[in-house]
Parts: C-alpha cells; sequence; structure tokens
C-alpha cells in the first residue's frame, strides 16, 4: 500500500516537476510569476489529442502506435514551444521595463484568454484520451506499476537531467544563467538577452507541452481547466523547491506529488489538493527561500 | 577611434549628460574624472549601448553605434569593466571568464591563457564561485573577463573602488600593460592622480558636461583640478 502510493506519487509528481520548471526558469530569468505556463501544459494536452487524432485517422497509429506517439509528442512540444514564445514577444517583453505588477496582470489575461480560446474552439465538455495502453503493467512484490506510469517517470527524469546537462555545460545555457545573475552584464560581454530569455520560454512551455500530453495519457479525461489547478500546484511546487532553482523545482514538484499520494490514502483524499499548501506554508515558514531558495528573495 | 558628438542620455526623468563632446584615439589612454553623478559611468554605459542617448551622436571607427544593442558594440570590440566590478557570483571564475568570450571574438584559449599570465591568482581559483572572491580578484577577474573578448577599446568604470592601495597599483600597472599591448583604453576614475598620471589626455565632466581637458599631466598641474579633484 505505502509502496504502491509512492509509485503513484512519483508519476504524478514527476509531472508537477516538468511544469513547475517552466515556471522556475522564467521566474530566474525574467523575475516574472507566469501565469500562462499552466494553460500551455493545458494545450500541450489538447494538442495531444489533437494529433493523435489526426495519426489514426491516416490508419499511422494502428500501424505503428510508439512513431504516432512519438510524432505527437514532437508535433506537441513545436506548437506548445511557439505559444511560449509568442506569449513572451507579444504579452511580457513590450512591459520588460514596465512596473513589476504589469507584467504579472498581462501574464492573467493571456492565462484567462488562453482558457476561453480553448473553451470556445473545443467545447466545454471533457474531452477523452484514448485508452492506449489500457492497465497494463507489471507486478513487482506487492507494488503494480503500469506501464505508462514507467514512461511518464522516465521521461521525466530523462528530460530533468537533459535540462541540468545543457544549462551546465552549453554555451547558451552558461548564458542562461549568467542572464539570470546579472543581465546588464550579461549583455556587456555580447549576450542577446532577447534571444535568451525567448529560448527560457521555449523549453520551459517544451516541457510544458510534454507534461500535458503525459498527463492526458495518464488520466484520460482533459478539459480547458486542468491547466489552472496543474499550474497553481506547480507553481506551488516550484516555491517549496526555492523558485529560480532547477533542482528546487524538480525536488519541489516530486515532493509534492508524494505528498498528495500518500496524504490522499492515508488521511483523506477529500483534502486531497490542500496538502499541497499546507506544505506551501509550513515550508515558507520555516525557510522562505524554498528548500533549495535564496534567503534573499524579496522580489514580487 | 571613438567619438561622442553632444550627448544627451536622460536617467528616468534625470538629464544625465547635457551634451557631452569627447574622443579617444588609437592607442591612447584617456580618463574621465569627476564628481559622483557628474555623468561618468552613464557616458560608458551610453557607448555600450545598455542606455541609449536622447540626442547626439557615438562614432567607433567611422560607424555611429547610437541605439547599436549592447551585444553588438561588444562584437564591434568595445568591452566593458563596469562599476562594482559585476561578475557573475555563481558562475566559477573560469566561467566567467568563458562568457566573457561569449562572443567569440579571437580564440577562446589563446585569450584564457593570457588572462592567467596576467593574473595568475585567476588561475589558481579557477574552479572557485565568482562571489566568493576578494574585491581586489573580483577586480581582475573583471578585467580579465573584459580582455575574453579581446577589445580593441576597453572601457574601465572605477577600477580602484574600494581597494588596498597595493591591490590599486597593481591594477594599474596592468592597465598600462593592456594598452601597450595595443588595446586602446578609456578610463573613469574618482582616484583622479592615479588616473592623470596614467592617462594621455584626460576630460573633467561636471553635471553632466566636459568643463576641462587636456593632457594629463597638464590637468595635473591645473589649478582647478588641484583644488576640486586632487584636494589641495
Amino acid at each position: 500500500m505505502f509502496l504502491q502510493q509512492v509509485i503513484n506519487g512519483l508519476t504524478i509528481g514527476s509531472v508537477y516537476a516538468l511544469i513547475a520548471l517552466g515556471y522556475s526558469m522564467v521566474y530566474g530569468i525574467l523575475e516574472l510569476i507566469n501565469f500562462a505556463h499552466g494553460e500551455i501544459y493545458m494545450l500541450g494536452a489538447y494538442l495531444g489529442i489533437i494529433f493523435l487524432a489526426f495519426f489514426t485517422a491516416i490508419g499511422l497509429t494502428a500501424y505503428n502506435l510508439p512513431l504516432a506517439l512519438f510524432l505527437t509528442l514532437i508535433l506537441s512540444v513545436v506548437f506548445c514551444a511557439s505559444y511560449g514564445f509568442t506569449i513572451e514577444k507579444v504579452a511580457y517583453k513590450p512591459l520588460r521595463n514596465a512596473p513589476r505588477l504589469s507584467p504579472l496582470i498581462s501574464a492573467i489575461g493571456v492565462s484567462i484568454f488562453l482558457q476561453n480560446y480553448v473553451m470556445l474552439t473545443q467545447g466545454a465538455t471533457d474531452k477523452v484520451f484514448p485508452h492506449l495502453f489500457g492497465a497494463s503493467g507489471f507486478q513487482f512484490v506487492s507494488v503494480r506499476m503500469t506501464y505508462l506510469q514507467l514512461v511518464i517517470i522516465l521521461t521525466s527524469v530523462v528530460l530533468m537531467v537533459a535540462l541540468r546537462l545543457f544549462v551546465r555545460n552549453t554555451k547558451m545555457g552558461k548564458a542562461m544563467r549568467a542572464v539570470a545573475q546579472d543581465k546588464t552584464m550579461a549583455s556587456l560581454v555580447g549576450v542577446n538577452v532577447d534571444t535568451v530569455i525567448s529560448v527560457t520560454f521555449i523549453i520551459g512551455s517544451g516541457l510544458a507541452a510534454v507534461a500535458g500530453l503525459m498527463v492526458a495519457m495518464y488520466y484520460g479525461l482533459v478539459n480547458y481547466f486542468i491547466g489552472y489547478i496543474a499550474g497553481i500546484k506547480a507553481f506551488t511546487a516550484a516555491v517549496l523547491g526555492g523558485i529560480g532553482s532547477i533542482r528546487g523545482a524538480v525536488f519541489g514538484g516530486i515532493l509534492l506529488g508524494l505528498v498528495e499520494s500518500l496524504g490522499g490514502s492515508y488521511i483523506s483524499s477529500e483534502y486531497k489538493d490542500a496538502y499541497a499548501f499546507i506544505i506551501l506554508i509550513i515550508v515558507l515558514l520555516v525557510k522562505p527561500g524554498g528548500l533549495f531558495g535564496r534567503a534573499e528573495l524579496e522580489k514580487v | 577611434m571613438l567619438e561622442l558628438i553632444d550627448i544627451h542620455t536622460f536617467y528616468g526623468p534625470v538629464e544625465a549628460l547635457r551634451g557631452v563632446t569627447f574622443e579617444v584615439r588609437q592607442g591612447e589612454v584617456v580618463c574621465l574624472i569627476g564628481n559622483n553623478g557628474a555623468g561618468k559611468s552613464t557616458a560608458l554605459m551610453t557607448i555600450s549601448g545598455i542606455m541609449r542617448p536622447a540626442a547626439g551622436d557615438i562614432f567607433f571607427e567611422g560607424i555611429s553605434i547610437k541605439g547599436v544593442s549592447p551585444h553588438r558594440i561588444l562584437r564591434m570590440g568595445i568591452s566593458q569593466v563596469p562599476e562594482g566590478r559585476r561578475i557573475f557570483p555563481k558562475l566559477t571564475v573560469r566561467e566567467n571568464l568563458e562568457m566573457g568570450a561569449y562572443s567569440g571574438r579571437g580564440n577562446a584559449a589563446s585569450l584564457l591563457e593570457k588572462v592567467y599570465t596576467l593574473f595568475p591568482v585567476l588561475k589558481e581559483r579557477h574552479k572557485q564561485a565568482g562571489g566568493t572572491l576578494s574585491g581586489g580578484e573580483q577586480q581582475m577577474l573583471a578585467i580579465g573577463r573584459a580582455l575574453m573578448s579581446s577589445p580593441k577599446l576597453l572601457l574601465l568604470d572605477e577600477p580602484s573602488l574600494g581597494l588596498a592601495p597595493i591591490v590599486t597599483s597593481k591594477i594599474f600597472r596592468t592597465i598600462r600593460e593592456i594598452n601597450r599591448e595595443g588595446v586602446t583604453v578609456l578610463l573613469v576614475e574618482q582616484n583622479a592622480r592615479a588616473a592623470l598620471k596614467l592617462s594621455e589626455r584626460g576630460y573633467v565632466l561636471e553635471n553632466g558636461s566636459v568643463s576641462l581637458h587636456g593632457r594629463g599631466e597638464d590637468l595635473l598641474n591645473n589649478e582647478l583640478v588641484r583644488k576640486a579633484y586632487l584636494g589641495e
């Protein structure tokens, strides 16, 4: 029972972590809480349904399921990344030098716009993501893990490791860290800060798209409102870990998933959504910067 | 090489530069001296493209760089060591230097060797986070980082600020050395005496415009300069 809940918690926690990374990276660079980020995740789920339906219609899904899923994933990521890129250019960049509150309001506006845009074009009712794997999985002692859970956890781990290597070792990754620490100085050494910001949005949105697609497969149901609660939880995860920190977002996400899953089964599942925030309040009281955060976090 | 013509720059609502005109010739060391708030740092930030002048024009090697973005200006060969050094605190010393070479001007490996020869202490500490260095070491790192883009013109903002006299003289010797190797230097300093000694020519900035200019030694002997900036 306990181990079973740990597996379930890790699954959903790694999805939270993927979304939290987008919040944390954007905050690290722009000190902006990108409230539209949850909507990108929601778009990822919808785009997954749309592209998979297309591949099913042309017969690819029946012919080669892994290929159809892979193409669905790639296309969702590309579309969500373009959404993220465009949102930054249209809604945040013009407000780069405005008072701090303005881009925040703009972010909320984008979020509301995207929710309603999807509701109008896709309808207000739940959409079903086809059951591709059924409940097939494997038994390990007393724990049962579905293949889908395994895929979700492995995909998340691979993406997080790849992100870490990217940020640590590549030229663009170093530029991102430099911009996060001092934008003016970064531009004085020749970094095009606008490009770095765009890349940050593209990566964050791509990760959210993967999360959206995986959750759509996991729960099987999608509606235009799923970005809201997932966004708030992932944001909580990012704050829990220390917003701005990549490591913090990963740990925060996984911790949140575990707390929800264990709390839901041992205490009461009716308060499932509240556990996240109880933990958040405790962490912020004890360590205001978050688990891996900087102490001097007075901004926003 | 560098020419500012009647530059006006606003810092918020404040007009920080009110028609600044000066030039720096190839191979020179030129200093800007003046009190706090006279507009020295604003002048450097305007040259680097961080601040946009409201009026006037700036030419570098005959090309107008007014309104050009900072990363392009760096690629043209103007590198700045800003006030307060602005080391990337969480990057290692080595990564800070690598960021200096971000533009890909010149050969990064040989530039790194050169910087390590100039400041051996940076080589010793290459794995340490930039923020943990002492003030003097950070200044060396900031200069080293600026040299990593193999600049034609080096802008230095208050390199002696907050440093012990012995470190200051080491920094000034290094600046001379860098200049001998063919890098033109524009130096902003509160330490007017040391700056004027080092410089071929100097400009005195007062309330956002040039009030006086001349050869370094002439300014050192100038009555007004002695009174206002050398504390005599």
